[in-house]
């Protein structure tokens, strides 16, 4: 425990402007979206993460500095993952840890682990869910979570992920609904300006630890990323499509960086 | 006060003997059209299969009725059939923001006589016909009549077809007054591969059956999109309409996926002025809370597991749960009958969840369909707000003041949760506050003038043993 308690901050480390951002995004759902207060299961959630990486950690790297990723992680989960169960926040959170030291390839994790996470727990217990809707569309919230969104990308170097993701969704969306379906723009215009899209696209794909390290493989990454989204969003029907394209197009990255040769991303 | 409510609902079981005595139940029950432009749907949907009710509140002339609906698929005869309207009535009565009534008892009467009653009261709330225009030539429309059927007091075609001012030409040749836009809001569903039930009235059926009012249509059909077309009545719509949805799904809670759904403001105290205006109430409340939420908000009103392994089906209940019958009816049709005599439980062996929406939608804030999402969460939730009734008769004790003190402060609370619920104006209510205050002043007004009297009969005590003990000297003197 000694460590942890050693652990000098570092103000550089992007990931302090991600847990600032991110908490940021929580109280403002809970003070002006009306989301519930539920801070028995957000206590519930860090509480698990915390501990599930402080174990892990003590067995593998003995780093615990990672605890500030772990955070993040709990934050994505309070954020994007419902249930009225603390047992499934429990899960949640120590499948997300978990993924992380135990789904590994080439010394890197596969998967975003709050995005596994989510998943995971949705599929495993059945009690758990997603609700895209739950942060409306309001203008002000887009351009915060935007602006603060690019802080953090222009930090860890990951702008061209965002751009190139949300772009093609953007594109094939606008397509498919403005071009020839028919509806008027503002039909689109509502959907890309959804608090879930948003976060995902800034906070959640992202990730420097699980993006494919070259900057060509990362865009390449994005676009399937996105044409995954589009297809699952148009004829399957599935609401918060992307959540679900990342996860099943995250084993790729393992291929791009054996195909793009780049340096590994370290966070200090 | 919450222990005050358990303590009230308590009491009537307590005193069950009593219970006769009690009997002054009030039930408010505001008018119906709370709600402008409304109408209301019951979807039930079981993996894809679903169920949709639908009731308009057309009020015009029957023969101009007509209703274009977008459906996913070519329906069947079996799959359209005509309810009536009372399901949604029951519904409606079942699921809507309740008022739940506390009286006080009288601090100054005996505890026999402590009688608190619950009652529970609801508001209810509240779109050219002949034959088929013969069509000269189907080919020039690009619009293909898949079926056709009379049901009930209704006559029905199933249309496909190729472009929008196709369909549009169609509809306007065959006798409806279709907006002038609706073209550009017909051409997506047509790209969605969807189909157009429509519907106009029969008017030698309905004379024949003697129905006043237009009954609710129901459809099934097997769909992977759980959603609720509502952007082809909003293309003649400049003002919002209201919608009320009563959702029935096996797992749980239904919510919006393309918008935020939130709860109704509820378990709010309310002062007792309130009962002669319920609805009233109810209508600001609902139009303060959807100006505060950007008017893009869905509201739940209701959400209750009424799955046959739970026997609390509403709490506290203003009509009677729905049955077999009414679920049936709904479209609930994976429920089954339970022959079992087991007193008190369902009619019925099956898991059903019940959600209520509320949506005001308009162009410019609605762009989108309604999509749905079917969550786990099997949590209740009822709109519900508490009214308490101060104490009645003579109350003539020591407990009095305390008791005026309390129910003066929660008065004051009432007016505020009311500021802050409605737009009323609380001017108007001012006697409401000054009553109590009033009796409060009074009392004290009473004991500091028995205070005063009993220094005056003390003093005059004084006087008349003193004039008492002077008489008697003197007198001994003269004896």
């Amino acid at each position: 425990m000694r460590s942890v308690l050693q652990i000098p901050i570092n103000f550089r480390d992007p990931r302090w402007f991600q847990i600032s951002f991110l908490s940021f995004f929580l109280i403002y759902g809970i003070f002006f979206l009306d989301w519930e207060m539920d801070i028995t299961r957000y206590l519930v959630i860090f509480g698990s993460a915390i501990i599930a990486q402080i174990v892990c950690t003590y067995f593998t790297t003995k780093d615990y500095s990672s605890i500030k990723s772990a955070l993040i992680s709990a934050l994505s989960l309070c954020l994007l993952l419902k249930t009225n169960l603390y047992a499934t926040a429990v899960i949640a959170a120590v499948i997300t840890i978990a993924s992380k030291f135990l789904i590994r390839y080439n010394n890197k994790h596969i998967f975003n682990p709050a995005n596994f996470g989510i998943i995971a727990t949705i599929l495993l217990t059945g009690d758990a869910w997603l609700s895209p809707g739950q942060w409306g569309n309001s203008m002000l919230l887009l351009f915060i979570i935007g602006i603060t969104g690019f802080a953090v990308l222009f930090r860890v170097g990951r702008i061209d992920t965002s751009i190139a993701f949300i772009s093609t969704f953007f594109a094939l969306e606008f397509m498919q609904n403005v071009i020839y379906k028919g509806w008027p723009l503002d039909y689109v215009l509502h959907e890309f300006s959804s608090g879930t899209l948003l976060l995902f696209t800034f906070f959640m794909i992202t990730d420097p630890k699980t993006t494919p390290n070259s900057s060509k493989a990362r865009i390449i990454w994005s676009v399937m990323i996105a044409l995954l989204a589009f297809f699952l969003t148009n004829w399957f029907y599935v609401h918060a499509a992307p959540v679900w394209a990342l996860v099943i197009s995250a084993p790729v990255t393992a291929l791009l960086d054996k195909v793009f040769i780049h340096q590994k991303f370290s966070w200090t | 006060m919450k222990n005050i409510i358990l303590l009230s609902i308590l009491i009537p079981f307590l005193f069950v003997s009593d219970a006769i005595a009690f009997c002054g139940f009030y039930v408010a029950k505001a008018d119906a059209d709370l709600f402008n432009k409304s109408s209301e749907v019951i979807i039930s949907r079981q993996d894809k299969h679903t169920v949709i009710t639908m009731s308009n509140d057309y009020s015009g002339d029957i023969k101009d009725f007509a209703m274009v609906v977008p459906v996913p698929q070519i329906l069947q005869e079996e799959d359209i059939r005509v309810v009536e309207h009372i399901i949604f009535d029951k519904l409606d009565a079942y699921s809507g923001p309740r008022l739940v009534e506390y009286h006080d008892r009288n601090p100054c009467a005996p505890v026999y006589d402590m009688m608190a009653l619950e009652s529970v009261s609801a508001p209810s709330k509240r779109n050219a016909s002949a034959d088929w225009a013969e069509v000269e030539d189907e080919d020039n429309y690009q619009v293909t009549i898949e079926a056709e059927y009379t049901i009930g007091e209704y006559d029905i075609v199933i249309l496909s077809a190729e472009e929008s001012d196709g369909l549009e030409r169609w509809l306007l040749d065959n006798g409806y007054k279709i907006p002038t836009k609706a073209s550009s809001v017909l051409k997506p569903y047509i790209r969605s591969d969807m189909k157009f039930f429509v519907v106009k009235v029969n008017l030698d059926n309905q004379k024949m059956m003697g129905f006043e009012t237009l009954r609710p249509i129901q459809i099934e059909f097997e769909s992977d999109k759980f959603m609720l077309p509502i952007r082809l009545g909003m293309a003649n719509a400049e003002d919002f309409q209201d919608l009320i949805i009563y959702m029935f799904t096996e797992r749980g809670r239904v919510e919006t996926a393309n918008y935020r759904t939130i709860k109704l403001r509820t378990d709010r105290n309310i002062p007792e002025f309130v009962v002669d205006d319920f609805g009233g109430f109810y209508t600001s409340l609902f139009d303060k809370a959807y100006e505060e939420e950007y008017r893009n908000a869905v509201f739940m009103e209701y959400a209750w597991d009424l799955g046959s392994n739970n026997f609390v089906k509403c709490d506290p209940c203003p009509v009677t749960p729905p049955s077999i019958t009414d679920l049936h009816t709904a479209g609930v049709k994976w429920v089954s009958r339970n022959y079992q005599n087991n007193w008190g439980g369902s009619d019925y062996v099956g898991n059903v969840f019940m959600t209520r929406l509320h949506v005001r939608y308009d162009r410019s804030n609605f762009p989108q369909d309604l999509f749905f999402t079917e969550t786990p969460s099997r949590e209740n939730f009822q709109g519900r707000f508490i009214m308490t009734h101060a104490a009645k008769g003579v109350i003539d004790c020591e407990q009095a003041l305390g008791y005026y003190k309390q129910v003066q402060n929660r008065r004051e609370n009432e007016m505020e949760e009311l500021a802050e619920l409605t737009d009323w104006d609380l001017s108007d209510y001012n006697y409401y506050l000054k009553e109590y205050q009033v009796k409060i002043d009074k009392f004290n007004k009473r004991r500091e003038m028995n205070k005063g009297g009993l220094g005056i009969s003390i003093v005059m005590l004084i006087l008349l043993s003193a004039l008492s003990i002077r008489l008697e000297r003197s007198s001994r003197k003269y004896n």
